[in-house]
């Protein structure tokens, strides 16, 4: 019972702090992204290295297209422009917009608290995570997000997707998930971890830099920007502000019309941390 | 104006009555309640039947129940058990912050705690049923088979001198069978 | 004062005669107990088999994965979540019965409760399968229970499936408590007469049952309070499953007054599973004079007035979405109207709203055929409502990248039909080894039937004797 009331107390103290930090309980890094969506030439190279780095399966042509594959970044293709290119609808000229879609990280995530087993919640670095051991595979927290971008592993990809020797290629630092396990992009946890073990090991606090996903590492135009919020001197934050987007609020208040950033579905309230910056549409 | 008879007799032994009409067998019980049988008050008398009497309380007096206090106790004790033991292990988890949700949500921990309220309600009644209609006890051997057809039975303890009176009033009210059994 | 009870007796003597031995009705229903017939053992072999289609679907699909039930990234519930929701709104069928209309003493209900009682029972096992398959990871299913782990991990209070877990067990318990203890003075009567294992299965579950009056009074007590808990519990048991949906922020699914449309759908679905059982009990059993043409009359009727309370939730669902701006919940609703799905949203209109107009038809309500095909069909119709509920919305959802056209696969029709299987099962062996119908309250309704009561204890003794009452003699000395 006094730690029932200890913890009470203490809950109550880390929500007021995260109220201030823009998300709702003590955050130590607040982690997020941004994606210049004029830059993004739909190349995906960054589902790739996403594959490459996280240890994710192929599926093969027929469970990719009855929708059951694992690829944690997609490309979204948008052909929302016919003026622009080709009018014939076969033609690979159509002018079509990319959006790289992943987990958004979602700091009110709906994700989480339907979860009956408590296998996805929020981390101090203001991360979605989802523990592949807890997870009973209820699928409810995918059918919760609204971006649909959370995978489940429907079959054990594992023995087709790397037959011996090509699992000696695998990332040793993750995790191969089994069947009837939810997944989803981590915001490539394990290099946010080696760079705190790093930073640590040198004696000194983690800088703007340190950590680099895959995607941001492998994106040939530099569209996809990562780091931390709470650091006022990082690269994201000076985006976010300049676009004026906050946290905490789901209608943007932004003086200059031509800003290009916004966060898809906030006006559901869920907080996502991903900025996405509008393609230049040619007037 | 005469009173019922005052001597109280050692009780020896235990007498079933059984009557195929029931209003026959509710007359016996009114002239037992009405002292027509020295040394039997209508608290003795114990009615086996088929089929559930409520009006047969009035002729055989209040007699007290107390499930509804076990349901009340079963089901206070659930909420607050319920309520108590959620919030605990919300407190004292690991991994709390889920969807910008406090970590103690209230409208979750009531939700389960009436759950918790009836199934507790109902398993502390279930208790007091057993207990309070002394069901699982050895039985004694004055029962007949025909208690779960159609006929009703009455039971009363008597001593040696009662009985015959007893078993007079019983005659006159058409009793079926008489059976008695020694009281040990 | 006599007219007045003389009214009263000939108003209740139509739901049952009232001239029925008590011998009789022992009789008939012990008999109904023994004896099975062939066509009992061809029942059985069919519910047996067809719950080894669902053993092997279930084995197929677990060690194949969850992906051969043809579910995806952006479907991921579909039959199993449907079923699941159908079986526990079929199991509010007893507790109507059993429950609601004994706090209203709506005596009709007597004969037809028992077997009602023990359907609610094994609709909740049944549906209990279904959390338990649709699990990606089935067998670390108890991780759901709340249990002292040595790592200190709890289940997530806040999730509506942990609120399923809580409400399905305390309405299994619960439901099985109250069906056990109605009948422990039936099964006193089965005691009495029988021999052999029956005999000895019986004495042990009648707990030494006596008919004493203070025996009665408690079960009188025990009955009512049980049924004062249930009936909360089952409103919140179906309210607690909507939730799995009204919880989720997906169009389709936030709807406020789904806890009122799941319970009423559930009081629907369980009373066409009532008729469906009463004309097959009524006739295999030959329990004409029990389960009587008035009273599937008044079943009837319940059915109706419910089915027109889901028509009316179900359209008031329809005008929110119309009233607001909502656009992708209007969506949705316009895909269930005209999209791929539409000829089920269809179907589930016609058979949930249209076809209940049949019943107010009295050589309709008369027929035991037609009865029997139209509550199969109302409860297609709610079949198809609870799949409607679960597949347009995630056939769609916010996402355009996410809209998607599934059709389950072999394997959840096989578990669906498995499970008809199973309840079949449970349900053929309950009829041959405990009374399905309750003997002593039929006794009940054909004693009160026959006698009048009376306003108070002095008016029978007089009537009776002509000797006034202790009370009026107690005056009389008391003035003396």
């Amino acid at each position: 019972m006094p730690s029932l009331l200890g913890n009470v107390f203490k809950g109550w103290s880390d929500y007021s702090k995260g109220i201030e930090q823009g998300g709702n309980q003590k955050y130590e890094h607040m982690f997020s992204m941004s994606i210049d969506l004029d830059k993004c030439t739909g190349c995906n190279a960054c589902s790739t290295a996403c594959y490459a780095e996280n240890n994710l399966a192929w599926v093969g042509e027929y469970k990719f297209a009855s929708r059951q594959s694992m690829h944690w970044m997609r490309i979204e293709r948008y052909f929302d422009e016919p003026d622009v290119g080709s009018s014939d609808p076969e033609s690979l000229d159509r002018g079509a917009s990319f959006l790289p879609m992943m987990c958004q990280q979602c700091n009110a995530a709906p994700c989480e608290p339907v979860c009956p087993v408590a296998a996805t919640y929020h981390t101090v670095d203001a991360l979605n995570a989802q523990v592949y051991n807890r997870c009973i595979g209820s699928r409810y927290c995918a059918n919760n997000c609204p971006f649909r971008v959370r995978y489940f592993n429907f079959y054990d990809n594992a023995p087709t997707a790397w037959p011996a020797p090509m699992d000696q290629g695998l990332n040793p630092d993750l995790s191969v998930r089994s069947k009837g396990v939810m997944e989803k992009c981590t915001f490539c946890i394990q290099r946010i971890r080696g760079a705190n073990e790093t930073a640590k090991r040198e004696g000194r606090e983690l800088k703007d830099g340190d950590i680099v996903t895959a995607c941001q590492q492998t994106c040939p135009t530099s569209a996809i920007v990562f780091g931390d919020l709470l650091d006022k001197t990082s690269e994201i934050s000076k985006i976010w502000k300049r676009q004026q987007v906050k946290l905490g609020t789901y209608k943007q208040e932004k003086e200059n019309k031509d800003l290009r950033g916004y966060r898809i579905f906030e006006e559901l309230n869920i907080e996502p941390k991903v900025l996405y910056l509008e393609r230049v549409r040619e007037v | 104006m005469s009173g019922p008879a005052k001597t109280i007799q050692p009780k020896t032994k235990r007498v079933l009555g059984l009557f195929g009409d029931f209003d026959q067998a509710f007359e016996v019980i009114a002239d037992i309640r009405h002292y027509k049988v020295p040394g039997i008050t209508v608290e003795d008398v114990t009615l086996k039947s088929p089929i559930e009497h409520p009006e047969i309380e009035e002729v055989l007096g209040e007699r007290t129940c107390h499930i509804p206090k076990w349901s009340f106790a079963g089901g206070a004790f659930g909420f607050c058990f319920g309520f108590f033991f959620l919030a605990s292990a919300q407190a004292n988890f690991l991994a709390q912050p889920q969807g910008g949700k406090p970590i103690i949500t209230i409208p979750s921990n009531i939700v389960l705690a009436y759950e918790m309220l009836i199934l507790f309600g109902v398993l502390v009644t279930l208790t007091g049923f057993i207990l309070g209609a002394r069901l699982m006890r050895k039985p004694s051997g004055l029962y007949d088979t025909a208690i779960s057809i159609d006929q009703i039975g009455i039971v009363i303890e008597v001593g040696d001198d009662e009985f015959q009176p007893l078993k007079d009033v019983f005659t006159k009210h058409n009793v079926i069978e008489v059976h008695e059994e020694a009281l040990t | 004062m006599s007219e007045n009870h003389q009214h009263l007796t000939n108003e209740q003597v139509k739901d049952i005669d009232e001239n029925i031995a008590w011998a009789k009705i022992n009789n008939d229903v012990l008999n109904s107990m023994k004896n099975p017939r062939k066509g009992y053992w061809v029942a059985l072999v069919l519910s047996a088999l067809l719950f080894g289609v669902m053993i092997y679907a279930e084995v197929y699909q677990y060690r194949n994965g969850m992906g051969e039930t043809l579910l995806n990234t952006s479907h991921m519930w579909d039959l199993y979540i449907s079923s699941f929701v159908f079986w526990i709104g079929m199991s509010h069928s007893g507790t109507l019965l059993s429950a609601i209309l004994h706090l209203v003493h709506a005596d009709w209900r007597k004969p037809i409760y028992r077997f009602a009682e023990a359907m609610t029972t094994f609709s909740l096992l049944t549906a209990g399968l279904f959390p338990v398959i649709h699990l990606g990871r089935v067998w670390n299913f108890y991780w759901v229970m709340p249990y002292m782990s040595d790592r200190g991990i709890w289940p997530n209070f806040r999730s509506p499936l942990i609120w399923d877990a809580f409400a399905i067990t305390s309405y299994l318990t619960s439901s099985v408590l109250f069906l056990y203890i109605g009948m422990i003075p039936d099964l006193a009567i089965c005691r009495d007469n029988t021999t052999g294992w029956r005999k000895t299965l019986y004495t042990f579950l009648s707990l030494g049952w006596r008919g004493d009056d203070r025996q009665w009074r408690h079960f009188r007590f025990t009955y009512l309070m049980i049924a004062c808990f249930l009936i909360p519990l089952a409103v919140s048991v179906h309210s607690i499953v909507s939730m799995d949906f009204a919880m989720a922020i997906m169009p389709g699914w936030h709807v406020t007054t789904f806890p009122p449309y799941f319970v009423a759908g559930a009081l629907y679905s369980g009373c066409a599973a009532i008729i469906t059982l009463f004309v097959l009990l009524r006739y295999f059993f030959k329990f004409e004079e029990y389960m009587t043409m008035p009273i599937l009359d008044k079943v009837c009727k319940l059915t109706f007035v419910i089915a027109m309370v889901w028509t009316y939730l179900n359209l008031i669902e329809f005008s929110a979405v119309w009233y607001g701006h909502d656009i992708p919940s209007k969506e949705v609703l316009i895909a269930k109207a005209t999209g791929p799905y539409s000829i089920f949203f269809w179907g589930m209109m016609f058979f949930g709203s249209v076809l209940p107009f049949s019943l107010l038809s009295k050589a309709v309500r008369r027929n035991m055929k037609i009865m029997f095909f139209i509550s199969i069909f109302l409860n297609v119709g709610m079949f198809l409502e609870r799949w409607m509920i679960v597949t347009p919305t995630l056939s769609m959802g916010y996402h355009p990248q996410g809209f998607n056209v599934m059709w389950p696969g072999w394997v959840e029709w096989a578990m669906v039909g498995g499970s008809f299987g199973w309840f079949g099962l449970l349900f053929l062996v309950f009829v041959k080894v405990f009374p399905c119908v309750s003997m002593y309250e039929v006794k009940e309704m054909v004693y009160h039937r026959k006698r009048t009561t009376y306003a108070d204890v002095d008016e029978m003794m007089e009537l009776h004797s002509g000797v006034p009452g202790p009370e009026a003699q107690t005056q009389q000395s008391g003035g003396a």
